[in-house]
């Protein structure tokens, strides 16, 4: 049975559920591993493997949303809870582009005490002061909560933002698309799967490309988190929208949810039958931020051919006790020592060149770095420009 | 696909029970498909152990704290962490290491440890090893065999000295020189026995050239597939993490090291980290033993 399935998949056969199911319930690893890897090889064939030198930033850590599984989020209204200034923003943008960077990841909570002129204003300004510089901004949730809090439609929202300057969208807050789950981990209310879904339609017809993302481990099982493959792939048959998948594990610490991270084992296997489901995805991602820089560079034999970003900043992943650093000499070496190519990308995997810190000298980063300072509690001047909606957000504004 | 059909070959070869010559395992080395090397390894170690998978749980003390506070009673073997400058110094520690382990197996320093305390008592390291198996040191930690000359000459050595199931390591040396060592390590237990286990240890992470999982992978894999003669390759839970650790056990090896028996977490002094290291193992497919400091399988 899982020989005959091996030899389908190697033929290219797309699989179904009950197969893929089949496959990572009996499957030995170094089979899902090499399956993965002729994929990849496929699909790749020149062992070139890239990454984006971006920085991973989270404008603010309030949000309503509270999913159980975040350690990162605080409160409305929480002392320890900030929203980043636009020139804090600038300094990042500039730190960004000293080592060879041209990108955010610019992500945040679910504040609601930003309206959406907020966003238009820091993405006008963003792209002012920098024309060249790229926004990958506000995965679906973010934009349902922009929709919902300005009373916008999600079409509407995107194109203005888009308007506004931004240019493509991450795939965070898929968790695992299936309402049974996403009840228990308290995150149906800022996005149901289809809804995620819906707003990544949106997306694309827009012609936005966006990344897709699996956080696995928590209270799914099995089927679930095929399910979730498979509805990314039926929505990549309908628009093609998607550059890349990554996923990852729950991790704990710090959580409402709190238990045990999955092994090391399950995520090498979640990734090959990732590769496996997902045929009509150009390019997977390792986690290293999440897995280590070992595990992560082992995953370029399971089916991987990107090492993701250098990431520079990261602070949700750091929240739930990770704390792995790589930088662009250490990802370049991971990649040359697993016999590959390493290409520097750019958010739409165009292949920018060579690596940069052989290009120019380019400080050493043994440690990524936070939104703010610890106890950097400043609230932004320009922030009272903007109309709060909470009880404590008002408070704030007034006493400004 | 010519390249699976050489592995096929090797695996047929593997799985009749057929050691792999020098020339196959330079080439398998050489190659960066790292799945094959390791389906090759798993298919030895399964052929050697099944699916079991041995761990245990070690007390590390550093040889100038005090034993009573660190050893859990948990622990299966008492370790000397660090290098004392004084022959006294190490005896002294071994002895209250020995006491506190009691029925327990102590083991501690590294061979350069024990040519370093010869060198400065201007004595031998036969009269040193006497010295400390006489205090009740059982096992020397480290036996690094990328960081001595004559490698039969210390086996040889610590078989008259009364040292058994000897661990042979590989510390810092980059992987392309592991295979030549892991092979002389098979000829070595060939010669003359008494190897239990190596433990190809991570590389010293240095930030300006880091070591990789491939490396480490490789190198678990490679030391199984060279050395069948060897009962046990290690791999240090510690030193690796539990990730890697449990990644490796898919490349060949069959034995955690240096599980804590308690450490200290960021709200109090916990268990051992028992329960993640059984789940670890049996999540990669494998079934969990606890064995003792002598290799002794320990019923539950």
């Amino acid at each position: 049975m899982i020989d005959e399935l091996a030899s389908k998949v190697l033929d290219g056969s797309r699989v179904t559920a009950d197969e893929a199911l089949a496959l990572y319930r009996r499957a030995p690893t170094h089979l899902l591993g090499r399956l993965a890897d002729a994929i990849r090889a496929r699909r790749h064939p020149d062992r070139i493997v890239t990454y984006i030198i971006d920085r991973n930033v989270n404008y603010t850590n309030v949000c309503v949303a509270r999913c159980n599984f975040c350690a990162f989020y605080r409160p409305v209204g929480s002392s320890d809870g900030y929203v980043l200034g636009f020139e804090e923003i600038f300094r990042k943008i500039d730190e960004t582009i000293a080592v060879g960077g041209g990108q955010l990841l610019l992500q945040g909570g679910h504040n609601p005490d930003l309206p959406i002129a907020w966003y238009e204003d820091l993405f006008r300004a963003v792209k002012a002061r920098y024309p060249e510089f790229k926004l990958h901004a506000l995965s679906p949730p973010e934009v349902l909560h922009i929709s919902r809090m300005n009373r916008v439609a999600v079409p509407e929202v995107i194109a203005r933002l888009v308007a506004a300057g931004l240019d493509s969208i991450p795939g965070g807050g898929a968790e695992i698309l299936v309402d049974r789950v996403r009840k228990l981990l308290n995150c149906y209310g800022k996005a149901t799967a289809d809804q995620w879904l819906d707003v990544m339609r949106e997306a694309h017809r827009a012609g936005l490309r966006s990344t897709a993302t699996m956080m696995y481990g928590t209270v799914e099982t099995d089927e679930e988190r095929i399910e979730h493959l498979i509805r990314l792939r039926d929505l990549q048959d309908e628009t093609g929208g998607f550059t890349a998948f990554i996923t990852w594990s729950f991790q704990p610490d710090h959580t409402e949810r709190g238990g045990v991270e999955a092994t090391g084992v399950d995520y090498l296997r979640t990734l090959a039958l990732a590769r496996i489901v997902l045929d009509n995805f150009e390019n997977l991602q390792a986690s290293w931020v999440t897995q280590g820089g070992k595990v992560g560079q082992l995953s370029l034999a399971f089916g991987a051919n990107d090492m993701g970003s250098v990431m520079i900043e990261e602070n949700v992943v750091r929240a739930a006790g990770a704390s792995y650093c790589m930088d662009e000499v250490e990802i370049v070496t991971n990649i040359e020592d697993a016999g590959f190519i390493p290409k520097r990308r750019n958010m739409h995997y165009e292949v920018l060149g060579d690596p940069i810190f052989r290009e120019r000298d380019v400080p050493r980063m043994l440690a990524l770095a936070t939104a703010r300072a610890e106890g950097d509690t400043s609230v932004p001047d320009e922030l009272r420009q903007y109309l709060a909606r909470s009880r404590a957000g008002k408070q704030l504004r007034l006493a400004q | 696909m010519t390249a699976l059909s050489i592995f096929d070959l090797l695996l047929e070869r593997v799985t009749a029970g057929e050691r792999l010559t020098a020339d196959d395992i330079a080439q398998l080395a050489a190659t960066p498909d790292i799945l094959s090397i390791g389906m090759l390894a798993d298919a030895l170690r399964r052929q050697m152990h099944g699916t079991a998978v041995t761990y245990v749980r070690v007390a590390s003390c550093s040889y100038d704290r005090s034993f009573a506070d660190a050893v859990s009673p948990v622990a299966r073997e008492v370790r000397v962490t660090g290098s004392p400058s004084t022959l006294a110094d190490a005896l002294s520690a071994v002895r209250s290491a020995k006491e506190v382990a009691g029925e327990r197996s102590v083991s501690g320093f590294s061979w350069l440890d024990v040519l370093r305390l010869a060198a400065g008592e201007g004595s031998t390291a036969a009269r040193v090893l006497a010295e400390l198996r006489t205090a009740g040191l059982e096992a020397l930690a480290e036996i690094p065999l990328d960081a001595v000359e004559d490698e039969a000459a210390v086996v040889e050595e610590l078989h008259r000295a009364g040292f058994e199931r000897l661990r042979l390591t590989i510390a810092s040396a980059h992987a392309s020189a592991h295979t030549a060592r892991m092979l002389r390590a098979a000829a070595l237990q060939d010669r003359l026995g008494g190897i239990q286990a190596i433990g190809p240890l991570p590389m010293v992470l240095d930030p300006m050239r880091p070591t990789t999982g491939y490396d480490d992978a490789k190198a678990v894999a490679i030391a199984r597939l060279a050395a069948p003669n060897v009962a046990t390759i290690q791999v240090d839970w510690q030193r690796y993490g539990p990730k890697l650790a449990q990644v490796a056990l898919t490349f060949g090896a069959d034995d955690l090291d240096n599980v804590t028996a308690s450490d200290e977490a960021p709200d109090g002094r916990r268990r051992a980290p028992l329960e993640e290291v059984r789940r670890n193992i049996e999540a990669a497919g494998f079934s969990a033993a606890e064995r003792d400091g002598r290799f002794n399988l320990i019923s539950r």
